[in-house]
């Protein structure tokens, strides 16, 4: 994989989301913090969403841990999914590596909402709401795994978008389902008992739950799901890079 | 000693048919488990390439005959369906128009991706841009998007690129044709430059001239085979051949009867050969015709001998009446004669030889028969016929 090409898509990328917007690349910070204003209005000031236990974090912090890596992995998937396709120009004129092209596309979705995820937590930890800053570097980690699971997903989404191009409208229902699947605006144990271990099926059910352990110490989670969370990221990822191998020859046929 | 740069053996391209959207899932289907592959358009076949290093080739062919597919797989723009294609080295590739410029962005950050797409950055690319921008030569532009650009300027910027990449192999894709004179004789003053430091060159254009003036080597494409590759002169004089044979009115000659007119054509043969192919000649040799007619009443004919070319321009006519020439009889009913054209005047190019007996008055065609000349030969000179000239040192004699 050339690396400076891939940065060089990757700036393109940038410039593209930001390109017309009168502050650039300011608005990558101002979006999470609107975000987060409207989302304590909403959840903690006119629902007077609690979270259920003796010590738990208050209800800014617990979305925000879970709600920001759900964003960047949502995004990553939604927007790699039509990336071979808006760049069918490029593809049918030069002869470049395409996973390129998806890989861009995902890391300038992790690049924007680490960012944001990265001011929201020192926010929220210097006003004092129980975020524990220290272990701020150590959920960055957690990152990792998140963006191979989105990588994975994304390749595959991006050929089979090239060919089957109902995809996108798919994914638009699909995510969503996928994020009230997790444990990102609830605690798990808000569910009825016998639902619980349910969750553990949505991939991303672990992610919201390390983080908010990592930041909030709200949960534990045991080496079992780490385990199983890493094998699921390598897995999908390495089926994700078969299958666009597979498909990448006949690309330009379908564009 | 010359190394192979280019090599394709039973190259093909064929596209799936896609009509409805649910062709496409059925085809992810087949892809994914390897099914039988149905419905293909074939685009290229059996193509068998070799272009060794500083080679200079010409791809001609009519529109859709598979030139730009062909170099779509060179450039690994495309896979194959059938064969192989392997290149050894790098390739610059300047398909159709824009280079896979973005038209969203200004030609100076659309250079800056073309030459990351190449491999080059940083340092590097700051010292070749300004060469990049003087090349392209399209002023405040540089700046604007691409998309406010005419097509003649979106192909001095790829040209640009790719003329600062100075690559083993150079493909070009019809590029001399949108841009203006001056560009043109910039381009071609390049790529001479490019050829003579024993840069490889894969050209395709409709321009004999471009194609007769750059490369040494040509291959004709039609409907997605290859169907001449040789010496550049001989390709295209076989192309432009063709393509004037397809202009040409159909000349049928209605010949079921022809035995019973008056006069008819028994057999030519051209410098002792009867057979059917064209005769191939050198430009000035010797073209001699002999040709037998049959009589019914036993009178003599008058022959008509014209030549034509491919097209059906009439080169030169003359008949034996008009030089007081009478066939010699041969046997009863049947006459004969002898006709030399000495130093052969025409150019390189396919031509027709016609024969047609005439009454004694010189009046009425009786019959045709023709065969084919091809001149051979490497020339610039346009026309039929290479007229006698002298160019004059004169400059002496100026008056003052």
């Amino acid at each position: 994989m050339p690396v400076a090409l891939t940065l060089r898509f990757i700036r393109r990328e940038l410039g593209n989301r930001f390109a017309g917007s009168f502050s650039g690349g300011l608005w990558a910070v101002m979006q999470p913090l609107l975000q987060l204003a409207v989302y304590s209005l909403v959840f903690v000031h006119i629902f007077k969403a609690r979270v259920p236990g003796a010590d738990a974090p208050g209800y800014v912090p617990f979305l925000v841990t879970a709600l920001w890596p759900w964003t960047a992995f949502a995004e990553a998937i939604l927007r790699s999914t039509t990336a071979i396709q808006d760049n069918a120009a490029l593809i049918g004129k030069v002869a470049l590596p395409r996973e390129v092209i998806v890989v861009a596309s995902v890391c300038a979705s992790f690049a924007i909402h680490i960012s944001g995820f990265v001011a929201i937590v020192v926010i929220l930890g210097l006003t004092g709401q129980g975020v524990s800053l220290g272990m701020l570097p150590l959920s960055l980690v957690l990152y990792v795994p998140l963006f191979a699971l989105a990588l994975g997903i994304a390749l595959v989404c991006a050929s089979i978008q090239v060919f089957v191009r109902d995809l996108i409208q798919a994914l638009g229902q699909l995510l969503p389902l996928l994020m009230f699947g997790a444990p990102i605006f609830y605690d798990r144990t808000l569910l009825p008992e016998r639902f619980r271990a349910w969750l553990d099926l949505n991939p991303f059910t672990f992610y919201a739950e390390s983080f908010r352990a990592l930041l909030l110490h709200h949960g534990s989670v045991d080496a079992v799901h780490v385990g199983m969370a890493l094998a699921t990221a390598i897995l999908c990822l390495l089926f994700g890079h078969w299958l666009f191998r597979r498909l990448d020859a006949h690309f330009e046929d379908f564009l | 000693m010359s190394d192979v740069l280019i090599e394709a053996r039973g190259l093909g391209k064929a596209y799936p048919k896609v009509h409805r959207s649910s062709d496409r899932l059925r085809a992810l289907g087949r892809l994914l488990f390897k099914g039988a592959d149905a419905d293909r358009i074939s685009v290229l076949r059996d193509v068998d390439l070799e272009v060794r290093r500083g080679e200079s080739l010409g791809l001609i062919g009519a529109n859709g005959a598979g030139k730009s597919t062909l170099l779509k797989l060179v450039t690994g723009v495309l896979t194959p369906s059938t064969g192989h294609v392997r290149v050894n080295g790098e390739i610059g590739a300047l398909l159709e128009l824009g280079a896979g410029f973005h038209p969203e962005y200004s030609g100076r950050d659309n250079i800056v991706m073309a030459a990351a797409l190449h491999g080059i950055s940083g340092a590097e690319l700051r010292r070749r841009l300004p060469g990049i921008i003087e090349f392209a030569d399209i002023g405040r532009y540089i700046d604007e998007p691409v998309k406010h650009y005419s097509s003649g300027m979106v192909v001095r910027l790829g040209f640009a690129v790719i003329a600062s990449l100075k690559p083993d192999l150079l493909v070009t894709d019809e590029v001399l044709a949108v841009g203006d004179e001056s560009f043109q004789k910039k381009c071609v003053k390049w790529m001479q430059d490019y050829l003579a430091d024993g840069g490889t060159l894969i050209l395709v254009s409709h321009s004999m001239y471009h194609i007769q003036k750059l490369c040494r080597h040509a291959c004709w494409l039609r409907d997605g085979e290859v169907a001449m590759i040789g010496d550049v002169f001989d390709v295209t004089q076989a192309y432009l051949a063709w393509h004037e044979r397809k202009a040409a009115p159909d000349v049928t000659t209605d010949n079921a009867d022809r035995h019973n007119v008056e006069f008819s054509v028994l057999d030519i043969e051209l410098n002792g050969s009867a057979g059917l192919q064209p005769l191939l000649l050198e430009r000035g040799d010797t073209l001699r015709l002999s040709a037998r007619f049959r009589s019914r009443d036993g009178r003599v004919p008058c022959v008509a001998v014209g030549i034509i070319r491919a097209d059906g321009t009439p080169v030169y006519g003359v008949s034996s009446d008009m030089d007081g020439h009478v066939p010699r009889q041969s046997a009863p009913n049947e006459y004969a004669c002898d006709l030399q054209f000495p130093d052969l005047p025409l150019l390189p190019g396919s031509y027709t030889v016609r024969v047609h007996p005439m009454d004694p008055e010189g009046v009425r065609v009786f019959d045709t028969l023709e065969r084919g000349v091809t001149i051979r030969g490497a020339t610039r000179e346009f026309g039929l016929v290479q007229l006698a000239h002298r160019w004059d040192a004169g400059a002496g004699e100026v008056a003052r």
